[in-house]
């Protein structure tokens, strides 16, 4: 018996190995591309940028972000679709683009047809007030806010990127019953310039694109959308003690397109992980508060985690009769 | 009379528009839900509807203007039709709808390449050994300047060798 | 702190260990990097990031202003030779910038572009070092329906642009207009007008149009004549003129430059609205004011001098609400922001409480970029208008490929496509005795018009009228619009009733 497993632990031991060598054995070449979707000066090119940095460093290849814009995202995903899967090219991706392809704007089965290799952000998406607005109504949490929208219907804006996207998944599922205007904004800029001018009540948005105002009082938050109140507002509630089931949040994460070598996959989440440990990096999270959530491991944790992320999309499409494409295991 | 034509085709694909593609996937139902909100066909409806008053006025007013003149008739219209299509302008503009069809598969480099060439000879060029040269050294520089040098995003190509090629320019700075 | 504190904490940003150096560096780069097509203000200044990774924060805003200043007033350069408007702001440039090229007084045109660039500059900048915390307010004084406002007044000069023939120019702008609501609705994301075409989802790409509206369609109109161009133009060509404009010259158009630096710096700061308005805002307002209005379009200085005053006044502007408010009003600014997000800067009202030598050390960068930037353009103009010695033959093509390159890094080969039908478009247009400029005016501010009106629409209870004259600004805007858009019925009315006077 002891014999036996011994040469079980051998061979597992030998076997690990192996395959840790082909991992090792992978060694990027040439230059390393990363597209993105999304524009220059973007939340996403500005996460992406700064990581490419340190891959450089870590890898010793160059690593280059190549902006293909338009088409809400749609155009990279096709650019990326179209490059060979040899390990030189991945893509940052967001669960807006499940929105794209459920609503059938790619050419491609975009669930079936590129794996996320790695979730590199994940931040909370937050309720947030203009200051001058709240005053005026005497609302200084949720629960009044509320109350106050009960009393006045459709008399309450909240500005959002995308009214039909993430952001307004997440505001749907707080505000559910109560009459708010829903209202979709081009840019972040005219979202923050119309919370400090009083223009608009509320906003749906992540942190990072409000700290400043945030800092200097001309926005107040009121709701996190956060399993556990977040360390920088602990002031604030968080959705689950205010018992909404309502926790999404912009996530960034890496695509490689199916076929991709695993080699060249596992040599560049082990640079991430590496990535992750420098204090650059570390710095850049904190600033952007990003390192409030925890992301999922790579592997099957991310697996896992994407395929809730396209669940719940698929099931508020679904709810707002705009699905276009349904996957047979999302039903 | 080229003038009359167009301004009835675009009434008619506008016409066409307006009861069939202003709107083309379904609007969310919590959008709908809001009676306050501006419906998304409504401002292109007012404009395609405009348009076409405005365009209404104006093929009334060209048919008054030009009625009983020599040209006005359809004659007239085939024979400057006949001059276009072998003038140098329609062959140019056939020479970059081609690029435009070829970059994505070929890669800048070759786009380039046969559009400096091929242009260059429609201008009249006619030192065409000079022009061949001048042609493939401008196609190179420009890749190296813009794709290399200043990481400019330009098409590399589909097919393999040609990709690959590209990529050996890029990483060439 | 004091002002004069301000001032020399801010020279010393500029000037102070080895930066100054930086900073020429920075002009030098970003006037090339603006002057080639295919590399937007936004691509410069993301180019320069790479040298910034090493810098302190301020040097870093220093060197990144700097490049940003310089690129906006190098993509002049392209519009006047070339007829290829590097940002849609720059467009109203070609109109009187290209006839000069064509007579060969490149130079002169290219002069007067860089010089009225840098008195635009210089003007936003001193406004927004003295008046940032007072403009800042004012910008945020303009809601929705405040800015719906504002886009529609830019739309109204449509009427205005070219009078003799209003019906077209209406047909035309509202042709951009239709244009402009292809692809997603601003509000409920649903897609219009695709045809089932992906490509077109998100919009028609403007730049790839302009490209193919203007430079296309112009290397078009010159195949066919051209047997004239082999003999005549190379005649011409070969004695391309790179002499600068006197200073009787500039002289003479002063208060077409100040008009336009108080517009355009005004225009700027509102956010999202910017350079693009303002260069035509004031390309009509000076055509309107000036005393020989037949002579826009035909290539005059004045013309150039409206338009690149405007637009740069426009990005000095825009450095308002990016320092006051931490809200970028372009996707340059957007990309400074998180260079400096990087460095972990929090940008926001609190920057200029807390630091407020982000604000000097900028104006101090703009003043000394525009200076400089006067001296280093021209030196790299002059290269450039050498080019147009060049003979048709292989200057036609060469325009042609710049045009791939600058609509492929925009909008991919869907932008190639897009500038090839363009180009077609312009032809058809012409003959059409439409107006190009009013369809580049509708399609650029379409998309913004709608989305301020849909809004505030919504936030006003679909009340239209509340949308339209709900606050002051709104009111005065709007009817100003309204007299505007009137304007072709009651003029020739007012000059029949003085005429008989006279």
């Amino acid at each position: 018996m002891k014999k036996l497993i011994s040469l079980v632990i051998v061979l597992a031991m030998v076997l690990s190995m192996v395959s840790f060598a082909s991992a090792e054995e992978w060694k990027f070449e040439r230059k390393i591309e990363l597209v993105c979707p999304w524009g220059l000066g973007g939340g996403a090119d500005s996460t992406l940028r700064p990581l490419a940095t340190l891959l450089q460093q870590k890898l010793g290849v160059p690593v280059e972000v190549r902006n293909e814009t338009g088409g809400s995202g749609v155009n990279g995903i096709e650019y990326t679709y179209k490059q060979p899967a040899d390990g030189y090219t991945f893509m940052l991706g967001t669960q807006s683009l499940f929105i794209q392809d459920m609503s059938d704007n790619t050419s491609m089965d975009f669930k079936t047809e590129f794996e996320c290799i790695d979730v590199l952000v994940h931040s909370i998406n937050m309720l947030a007030g203009s200051t001058k607005k709240m005053n005026e109504y005497g609302i200084k949490n949720f629960s009044d806010l509320k109350a106050y929208v009960a009393e006045h219907p459709w008399e309450v804006s909240v500005a959002m990127l995308t009214a039909v996207g993430v952001d307004g998944m997440c505001f749907e599922i707080a505000t559910e019953g109560l009459d708010v205007n829903a209202v979709a904004y081009e840019g972040g800029s005219q979202v923050n310039a119309d919370m400090a001018g009083g223009h608009v009540d509320l906003a749906v948005g992540g942190y990072d694109d409000m700290s400043g105002l945030i800092e200097s009082g001309d926005i107040m938050p009121l709701l996190m959308f956060c399993e556990h109140r977040v360390s920088i507002f602990d002031s604030c509630e968080c959705t689950a003690e205010v018992g909404i089931n309502s926790f999404a949040g912009p996530w960034r994460g890496l695509f490689a397109k199916k076929g991709t070598p695993q080699g060249a996959i596992d040599t560049l989440v082990a640079a991430i992980e590496e990535c992750r440990q420098d204090p650059v990096w570390q710095e850049f999270i904190h600033n952007a508060a990003y390192d409030e959530r925890e992301v999922p491991a790579p592997g099957e944790a991310t697996k896992q985690f994407v395929w809730q992320e396209y669940k719940d999309l698929r099931d508020y499409m679904f709810e707002q009769e705009t699905l276009e494409k349904d996957y047979e295991d999302l039903k | 009379m080229f003038e009359l034509i167009m301004n009835v085709l675009l009434f008619g694909f506008l016409g066409f528009t307006f009861f069939t593609h202003v709107l083309e996937a379904k609007v969310p139902k919590s959008f709908l839900k809001n009676p306050y909100n501006l419906k998304p066909d409504m401002w292109p409806k007012v404009i395609i509807g405009l348009l076409m008053i405005c365009l209404a006025i104006n093929i009334y007013r060209i048919i008054k203007k030009n009625k009983g003149k020599e040209d006005f008739n359809f004659k007239a219209l085939l024979a400057s039709a006949k001059d276009f299509l072998k003038s140098k302008m329609f062959l140019g503009m056939l020479i970059i709808a081609f690029a435009a069809a070829i970059i994505e598969t070929v890669g800048f480099v070759v786009t380039v390449f046969i559009v400096l060439f091929l242009y260059g000879m429609l201008l009249g060029e006619r030192r065409i050994v000079r022009l061949l040269i001048i042609s493939v050294v401008l196609a190179l520089l420009l890749q190296i300047i813009f794709g290399g040098l200043l990481d400019v995003v330009l098409p590399r190509g589909t097919v393999p060798f040609l990709r690959n090629f590209a990529l050996w320019m890029e990483n060439l700075i | 702190m004091s002002m004069g504190q301000m001032l020399v904490s801010g020279i010393q940003a500029v000037f102070g260990g080895g930066q100054f150096f930086m900073v020429v560096l920075a002009i030098v780069l970003g006037t090339v990097f603006g002057a080639l097509p295919g590399v937007s203000a936004t691509m410069a200044v993301a180019l320069g990031l790479t040298f910034t990774y090493t810098m302190e924060p301020i040097a870093a805003i220093v060197f990144l202003v700097a490049i940003y200043c310089s690129s906006i007033t190098g993509g002049s350069i392209t519009a006047i030779l070339f007829k290829i408007p590097g940002v849609p702001s720059s467009a109203p440039t070609t109109f009187d910038g290209y006839p000069m090229a064509q007579r060969g007084e490149a130079g002169k045109a290219l002069g007067v572009a860089l010089f009225t660039s840098a008195i635009g500059g210089l003007i936003a900048a001193i406004v927004m070092f003295l008046l940032s915390q007072p403009l800042s307010k004012a910008a945020l004084a303009f809601g929705q329906g405040d800015m719906f406002a504002i886009t529609f007044l830019g739309l109204s000069i449509l009427t205005v642009l070219d009078m003799d023939n209003i019906l077209t120019t209406i047909i035309s702008g509202l042709l951009g207009l239709f244009l402009a609501c292809i692809g997603t609705d601003p509000m409920a994301g649903v897609t219009r007008l695709t045809f089932g075409v992906r490509q077109l989802m998100s919009g028609i790409e403007m730049i790839p149009v302009l490209i193919g509206l203007f430079a296309v369609t112009e290397v078009l109109k010159q195949t066919n004549k051209n047997k004239k161009i082999d003999v005549d133009k190379n005649m011409q060509n070969a004695k391309v003129d790179t002499k600068m404009p006197t200073f009787k010259e500039m002289w003479e158009i002063k208060w077409v430059m100040l008009r336009c630096s108080i517009v355009g710096t005004v225009v700027g700061i509102l956010p999202g609205a910017g350079a693009t308005i303002a260069s035509f805002m004031c390309y009509t307002m000076e055509n309107k004011l000036s005393k020989y209005p037949e002579k826009f379009g035909t290539g005059i200085i004045d013309g150039i001098a409206a338009s690149e005053t405007a637009n740069n006044a426009a990005t000095g502007g825009a450095m308002v609400p990016l320092l006051t408010l931490g809200i970028p009003g372009g996707n340059a600014a957007a990309v400074m922001v998180s260079a400096l997000a990087l460095k972990g800067v929090q940008m926001g009202p609190l920057l200029l409480k807390n630091q407020p030598e982000y604000l000097s050390a900028t104006f101090v960068t703009m003043i000394i970029t525009n200076i400089l930037m006067v001296i280093v353009a021209i030196g790299i103009a002059k290269v450039f208008a050498k080019i147009l010695s060049i003979p048709y033959s292989f200057l036609g093509p060469i325009i042609l490929c710049l045009a791939l390159i600058g609509s492929y890094s925009e909008g991919g080969s869907a932008g190639v496509v897009i500038m090839c039908i363009a180009g077609v478009f312009g032809i058809i247009v012409k003959s059409m005795h439409l107006n190009s400029a009013a369809i580049v005016l509708g399609l650029v501010l379409g998309g913004m018009c709608e989305g301020f009106f849909s809004r505030a629409y919504l936030m006003n209870k679909a009340n239209v009228f509340k949308v339209l004259f709900g606050t002051p600004i709104a009111a005065v805007v709007m009817t100003a619009c309204i007299l505007m858009l009137l304007s072709p019925l009651y003029l020739p009315l007012i000059k029949k009733l003085t005429g008989k006077k006279n």
